[in-house]
């Protein structure tokens, strides 16, 4: 078997080191969001929904109002801001052509609410409490709607249309369509295949949980707005401010300095925003908009849930010649994502048809949660494909190295390709052959179980900026406008330009978060910015080089300023990610209970600038799919649309007990782009995370498990 | 405005503030400070609602303040004291973030209102270090990346800190078992084990500590100690400790 090398380490990137502001985070002097207090500051607060569908006859706030030290209360009646980045963008969020155009607008103030969490009022007063109390002083007449909540469901006939155009989701162009990708014939496909096989795969909505829910300080001075904000890219979030709220983009500011995690929860700005800056407008001094934990969870958004059917056709030996998804995905009342089921691209196949149906439901909304599209819909191509391994007789490791993908849709090169090696060095580290047996072969009552999952995923290349300032003290500044979600882009920037100037990192320093100080960057999302920002810092130390091979260091006085603003291609070839995962588990057939025993997860994301922080994001993201694959959910009462599970017992986040040891193999690897050849890794390890631990289950107890989470309930009503 | 003694019940508690609860914060703009002379008392009881004098000893400093009978020790330690370290996560004894020491044993201080640690001693996050010198633990989740988002990692220090305390050695297990209710979504659990485990190594414990200057700051070290020793699992300490009245 071909070893790929391992790149060594340069003078800075390749070797682990812990981040820059690691001491500010254990001795509790990072300033996040909500630490910041503004002299004169109120407080804001917000009534939500009862209902999942209802329309407002009347609110009465007059007796909130004249509660000492309220100051001002809104509602849809006095505030009609649209959130363009809340609804229709099919992840197209930045473009205001389609807020314009769209039939789907949502108001931070709806009515009716389509929802239960939805906003029906905010508050702004002279304490949090004093806010608190004002709130269940506000009274709403409400006419409850019929309401929906599954996503094929609402779209048979006798469902209540959540919109006048029904419930196919309205895409950019106003246009109820599903996402449909097809290549070759499907149909000529399944004629000439041997077997045919057919299932159905669902996926539950969750949360992203972020430890910090979310927090917005507004403050305004003349007509300029500052926000203190957890986003995802301050640039994005404030230019959506300045849209929604029809002013200059130079007349916002947003500042985000630490923020506690965010997983896709935070981009662009939010109705949190908004609200917060309208209220500060109205009572003239700075407010403090807090959201609860429960709010967060069902005001914000999570991972969509999904419905998928499969129908596969293969040949006698075991070769893909048809592959075809319908899919479902339940996007709550507004399209606030694409509703994509990613998964069919993981295969070679002559031909291939996917649907995706974005559905309107009476939902908590569904967005951005760490890879949107990817850990749902892997979930249910790789189980589905685990079990045509099974009933072709064939390992399954055999039935992928067979199957999978070795040239983006079969067409466009990847820019290099190390599948085949992540899956041969995984199956070696994990003992494979030692540890998969015949399913359920395990004697006894706790049987144990092997399964492996694999994955691609974008890595593309971007504009952003960096501006980089030397002074004649010889310290670097780089400004980028990062913030540090929790990946270390501060941290991953200063090591980048330290070994792009060649200089120690003890001399960079990185100012970072603040949109009056930084130039653009693209957000921390789709796990990005060390490639596109990245790539720009190291353009622009190549410009201060040049300086000062022509001017000489600075001195006195002295500075050189540097920028750039790359727009780097791939030349045609498509960038991916690969990666591969093997995992034991061990099911306890009396009781339903999974442990995962071993977890092995081979990476291939380039080269790997900090193996320490690299590290950490793929056990991250390893863990919370585990978490997705076996317990997490947001269970509603289907005779009251109302949400019982919010948080994090009730939703049953991963905890240290749950949590096992993952190990993570790096094969890394140079394609020639991005910086020093790193690609994405922030969403790689979630990926495929959920789709093993199913196979495993399956290994163990010879039975498929189709619908998550794998709950004990599930696994001993599968054994009955 | 009543300044006597209240007896308030976890359950008027929740009931007072359960569905609209939220985060409580505030503090010095753009810092978090440490608590070595005792700040002013901003923002006051003034509302008119029932508030009591109380006297806490945090990171050995004592205070003495008019607190709000509804407001949590989280509350009081970030808006009032300007310890923003202490983080909120959930707000209802969930997650971990805001976990603290009182009397040496780690509570969730979002689920223990500050009227109940009248006369007890708090310890933060802000009172680990000694100056400049950080706390074995706190130096190893440097070294281990521990802290990713950071947001709940004064929680996990603090339980960290409680359970070497009281067992200086712990096995991976006990590590789990006894930060099992700080929750971790950027998930880096297996990096803190890591890291607790190597300060204990280090002697990360608070042994060699005690009787030097930071018990000197303590009001009572020894019954904190003591307080600790028969308990098994920081969990249970800090997930009942708000009901504990």
């Amino acid at each position: 078997m071909s070893r790929p090398p391992i790149l060594t380490p340069r003078k800075t990137v390749g070797n682990p080191t812990p981040r820059i502001d690691a001491i500010e985070r254990v001795t509790g002097k990072a300033t996040y969001s909500g630490d910041i207090h503004l002299p004169g500051m109120l407080y804001g607060r917000i009534l939500r929904s009862p209902h999942a569908h209802a329309r407002i006859r009347q609110i009465d706030v007059s007796k909130a109002l004249a509660l000492s030290g309220v100051k001002s209360v809104l509602t849809h009646e006095n505030c009609t801001v649209v959130w363009g980045a809340g609804s229709i963008s099919g992840g197209r969020q930045y473009a205001d052509e389609i807020k314009k155009i769209t039939r789907h607008k949502r108001y931070v103030f709806s009515n009716p609410v389509r929802f239960f969490g939805e906003p029906v009022a905010a508050v702004a007063a002279t304490s949090r409490h004093i806010a608190e109390e004002a709130l269940r002083l506000i009274t709403v007449d409400y006419e409850t709607l019929a309401f929906v909540l599954d996503q094929e469901e609402a779209l048979r006939p006798e469902s209540v249309k959540i919109w006048p155009e029904g419930n196919i989701s309205l895409d950019a162009n106003n246009e109820a369509e599903p996402e449909v990708y097809r290549r070759g014939n499907v149909e000529e496909g399944f004629r000439k295949a041997a077997f045919v096989f057919e299932d159905r795969y669902t996926t539950t909505y969750v949360q992203n949980a972020q430890m910090e829910p979310r927090v917005c300080v507004a403050s305004w001075v003349g007509d300029k707005l500052t926000l203190y904000t957890p986003t995802q890219g301050t640039s994005n979030c404030r230019h959506d401010m300045a849209r929604d709220l029809g002013i200059p983009d130079e007349k916002v500011r947003v500042i985000c300095q630490y923020m506690g995690g965010g997983f896709g929860n935070k981009n662009q700005n939010q109705d949190a925003d908004l609200i917060a800056a309208v209220l500060a407008k109205e009572v003239g001094a700075p407010v403090k908009l807090e959201l609860s934990r429960k709010e967060d969870f069902i005001g914000v958004h999570g991972r969509w849930p999904t419905t998928q059917y499969y129908k596969v056709g293969v040949s006698r030996d075991g070769v893909l010649q048809a592959l075809q998804l319908r899919g479902y995905s339940g996007m709550g009342p507004y399209r606030k994502n694409s509703g994509a089921i990613g998964g069919i691209e993981l295969y070679q196949c002559p031909n291939v048809e996917s649907s995706v149906y974005p559905v309107y439901t009476n939902r908590a909304v569904s967005g951005n949660y760490r890879a949107p599209e990817f850990p749902q819909g892997f979930f249910g191509i790789e189980s589905m494909m685990d079990d045509v391994a099974h009933k072709m007789e064939m390992d399954p490791v055999e039935f992928v190295l067979k199957n999978m993908t070795r040239k983006s849709n079969d067409e466009a090169p990847y820019s290099n390709y190390t599948l085949e090696d992540c899956i041969h060095r995984g199956a070696e580290a994990f003992e494979w052959k030692k540890r998969w047996h015949a399913p359920g072969a395990t004697p006894g009552a706790i049987k144990r179980g092997a399964g492996m999952s694999f994955m691609t995923i974008r890595s593309p290349l971007g504009q952003s900026s960096a501006v980089l300032r030397l002074d004649s003290n010889s310290r670097y500044t780089v400004f980028v406008g990062v913030t540090d979600i929790g990946a270390g882009a501060k941290t991953t920037m200063a090591m980048i330009a330290a070994e792009a100037l060649e200089v120690p990192l003890s001399k960079i320093d990185v100012v970072w978060g603040d949109t009056d100080r930084c130039p653009f960057s693209v957000g921390e999302s789709g796990s990005r910015t060390t490639d596109m920002t990245g790539t720009a810092v190291i353009e622009a130390a190549r410009d201060l080089k040049r300086q000062i091979a022509e001017k000489g260091l600075p001195k006195g006085q002295d500075a050189l300023i540097a920028s750039a603003s790359p727009k780097p291609t791939s030349e045609g070839k498509v960038r991916k990610s690969f990666g591969a995962h093997f995992v034991e588990v061990e099911v306890d057939t009396e009781l339903g209970r999974v442990g995962v025993l071993k977890y092995v997860a081979v990476h291939d994301s380039g080269r790997i600038l900090n193996p320490l922080t690299a590290t950490s994001q793929i056990k991250g993201g390893a863990t919370q799919g585990i978490g997705m694959a076996l317990h997490e959910d947001l269970l509603y009462d289907r005779r009251t649309g109302q949400p019982l599970t919010a948080g994090y017992y009730g939703a049953r986040i991963m905890t240290h007990l749950d949590a096992p040891e993952i190990e993570v193999i790096f094969i890394e690897s140079d394609d020639g782009y991005g910086p020093f050849g790193a690609k994405c890794i922030g969403e790689a390890g979630i990926v495929h995370a959920v789709a093993v631990v199913g196979n495993a289950i399956f290994n163990a107890i010879g039975r498929r498990m189709k619908d998550l989470p794998i709950t004990r309930d599930k696994i001993l009503g599968a054994l009955a | 405005m009543s300044k006597r003694k209240r007896e308030i019940s976890r359950r008027q508690f929740l009931e007072g503030t359960g569905a609209v609860l939220a985060v409580a914060t505030a503090g010095p703009a753009l810092k978090g400070q440490l608590s070595s002379a005792s700040p002013p008392v901003t923002d006051s009881a003034a509302s008119g609602a029932p508030s009591t004098a109380i006297r806490l000893v945090v990171n050995g400093t004592e205070h003495r303040l008019d607190v709000e009978d509804r407001w949590t020790l989280a509350e009081v330690l970030r808006d009032h004291l300007g310890l923003t370290g202490t983080k909120i996560g959930c707000d209802r004894g969930e997650c971990g973030a805001c976990t603290v020491l009182l009397d040496g044993r780690p509570v969730y201080s979002c689920s223990n209102l500050a009227v109940w640690a009248d006369g007890r001693e708090v310890q933060t996050v802000e009172g680990l270090a000694q100056g400049e010198q950080l706390d074995p633990l706190q130096q190893a989740f440097v070294e281990h990346d521990g802290p990713q988002c950071g947001f709940c990692t004064s929680g996990q220090l603090m339980s960290a800190k409680g359970l070497l305390t009281r067992n200086p050695r712990p096995t991976p297990h006990e590590v789990r078992s006894a930060m099992t209710g700080n929750i971790c979504r950027c998930s880096n659990y297996n990096r803190y084990v890591e890291a607790v485990l190597a300060a204990a190594a280090a002697g990360g414990a608070t042994t060699p500590k005690r009787g030097s200057g930071r018990s000197a700051q303590s009001a009572k070290p020894s019954a904190a100690v003591a307080a600790t020793k028969s308990r098994r699992g920081t969990t249970i300490a800090a997930a009942s400790a708000g009901g504990v009245r």
